[in-house]
């Protein structure tokens, strides 16, 4: 299936490795600070609420809310022909941090804003697991 | 909190004002262009490349040090000059940035402006084409974005544009009576490039693009450069034109990113306005007319909440009921805007901005008794504002 793949692969930056590796174990992770608990994305070396350099990688519950969305009806890249029109959603979860991703699993007409969501693992190719988001 | 310093008000002001040809202007360089736009602005000042002393500007973001390009081209060493790089919040920054450098003694006559060649560079042919599209969003690279299918300015706006939808009630019918206000401004002003007349229907009806954005939602891909020279308001006096005062200009930049907090309903605006109404000495009540930055019609809609035109969360209603016409409350985007003149990531909104207080239009573009105008820029990846008010001396 990964010769087949015609999808944008992500490279990843230096700081982000345990979120791909993560996604590769089905875990949806994220740093959180150790000093007050804040989560969030993307991947630094200090957390973006106190300042401190106190922080970790953390898995996450996987769910969350549909903070906001966009449907795609025009082709930007030829690997999602025959898949317009599709959902990218900013995910707000449980833990506080935000991120993109594609809503998937339901009708491009039915998604809303603060609609709950959880976290599926597409492993889309042998060495790339993209984390998604269906209606719970 | 910050406190703007009001020393600076009314003691700078624009002398000159001019653009390039618009649209499709095939075989001319984004470098062409800004020459073509800062000779006219010189021209307009009365003045020649011998009398600049500072050069601000931007270009293609991969040209590297573009004012460099750009002297070598005019011919000019310059006390003080840079490029900018804080996208569409740029060029308003630029005449800020300007005023600045001339208030602490480093030049007495900067030339700002901001030259693009886009129609060439993607419309132009279908190979163009197919390089610029599937370009990722730039802020990441090549992670979270382009794997989940997201590309685009359009996408990011239009999460801003769903959450407001979502959160106050916002329609695309509000949205369209943006992209209409502007098609008339169009029309009226013959070097806009779209010139056909738009109704709601008509916008209704358009292509979906990225919902909630159709086809007339989006602004332009034009070639087109624009430019205006800085001076202080004591030389402006001998000039050609009447001078444009700098009553007071601001910034804020929400750069913790458009998906934090509230920053996709409450942008950069909030805090650039406050600092240029409080530079100026003046409150929205006070403003006759506006250029707001209009990359997609969502934003005129959220800028206008925060610059204090409406409440929050009223800007759809206030965009339906007339006031961004001529003869409405706050005409905006007199000369049609980004959505209907031509793309200059706001350096156009500058121009016209410096018209309508050079009272050099007939009663058909004029603002009525234009006295005080207020201008915005916005951009980078969503999150950067700038503002200039400006005042009829």
């Amino acid at each position: 299936m990964s010769d087949n793949y015609k999808k944008a692969i992500p490279v990843p930056g230096p700081e982000s490795v345990p979120f791909w590796e993560g996604a590769k174990n089905h875990q949806l992770m994220a740093q959180k600070c150790l000093r007050c608990h804040h989560h969030w994305f993307p991947p630094s070396s200090v957390c973006t609420s106190c300042g401190s350099r106190d922080i970790e990688w953390v898995a996450l519950s996987g769910k969350g809310t549909v903070f906001s969305f966009v449907v795609f009806h025009r082709l930007y890249h030829k690997g999602w022909d025959g898949e317009i029109p599709y959902v990218v959603g900013v995910i707000e979860l449980k833990e506080g941090a935000r991120m993109l991703s594609n809503v998937i699993g339901v009708p491009v007409e039915n998604v809303k804003c603060d609609m709950p969501v959880e976290v599926v693992f597409d492993d889309v190719t042998e060495k790339l697991t993209l984390p998604k988001f269906k209606p719970v | 909190m910050i406190e703007p310093s009001t020393h600076m008000r009314d003691k700078y002001a624009l002398v000159g004002a001019g653009h390039s040809r618009l649209g499709k202007v095939p075989g001319v360089s984004a470098q062409g262009l800004l020459e073509e736009a800062m000779l006219n602005s010189l021209e307009d000042a009365g003045l020649t490349t011998r009398d600049v002393d500072g050069l601000i500007c931007r270009g293609p973001d991969e040209i590297y040090t573009f004012h460099q390009v750009m002297g070598e081209r005019l011919g000019i060493d310059a006390a003080f000059s840079t490029t900018l790089t804080n996208g569409g919040a740029s060029q308003v920054m630029g005449v800020a940035l300007a005023a600045m450098a001339i208030d602490a003694g480093m030049a007495s006559c900067v030339l700002v402006g901001y030259g693009r060649d886009n129609w060439s560079r993607v419309h132009a042919n279908k190979e163009n084409h197919m390089r610029s599209s599937g370009r990722p969003q730039q802020m990441y690279g090549m992670e979270f974005g382009p794997e989940f299918g997201y590309y685009g300015a359009i996408a990011a706006h239009g999460f801003g544009a769903q959450r407001h939808m979502h959160e106050y009630g916002t329609t695309r019918e509000q949205f369209g009576a943006i992209s209409v206000a502007f098609r008339d401004h169009a029309i009226k002003n013959p070097d806009a490039v779209m010139q056909k007349p738009l109704t709601i229907e008509d916008y209704l009806a358009g292509r979906m693009i990225v919902e909630p954005f159709s086809l007339f939602d989006c602004s332009l891909q034009t070639d087109a450069a624009g430019a205006v020279v800085v001076t202080s308001t004591e030389r402006a006096k001998d000039l050609r034109q009447k001078p444009v005062l700098i009553k007071g200009f601001g910034t804020g930049n929400n750069i913790s990113g458009w998906f934090n907090g509230n920053n996709m309903t409450h942008t950069g605006a909030i805090q650039s306005g406050k600092a240029a109404y409080k530079m100026a000495g003046v409150s929205p009540m006070d403003i006759d007319y506006a250029q707001i930055y209009d990359c997609f019609t969502y934003m005129v809609l959220v800028q206008l909440e925060d610059y204090g035109f409406c409440k929050k969360g009223e800007g759809g209603e206030f965009v339906a009921s007339g006031a961004l016409t001529l003869d409405g409350i706050l005409p905006t985007n007199t000369s049609g805007g980004q959505l209907s003149e031509a793309h200059v990531e706001g350096m156009l909104q500058v121009v016209e901005g410096v018209r309508q207080l050079q009272g050099i239009y007939g009663p058909k573009r004029q603002v009525p008794n234009a006295e005080i105008g207020l201008v915005s820029g916005h951009g980078g990846n969503t999150v950067c504002e700038s503002t200039l008010i400006l005042g009829a001396m």
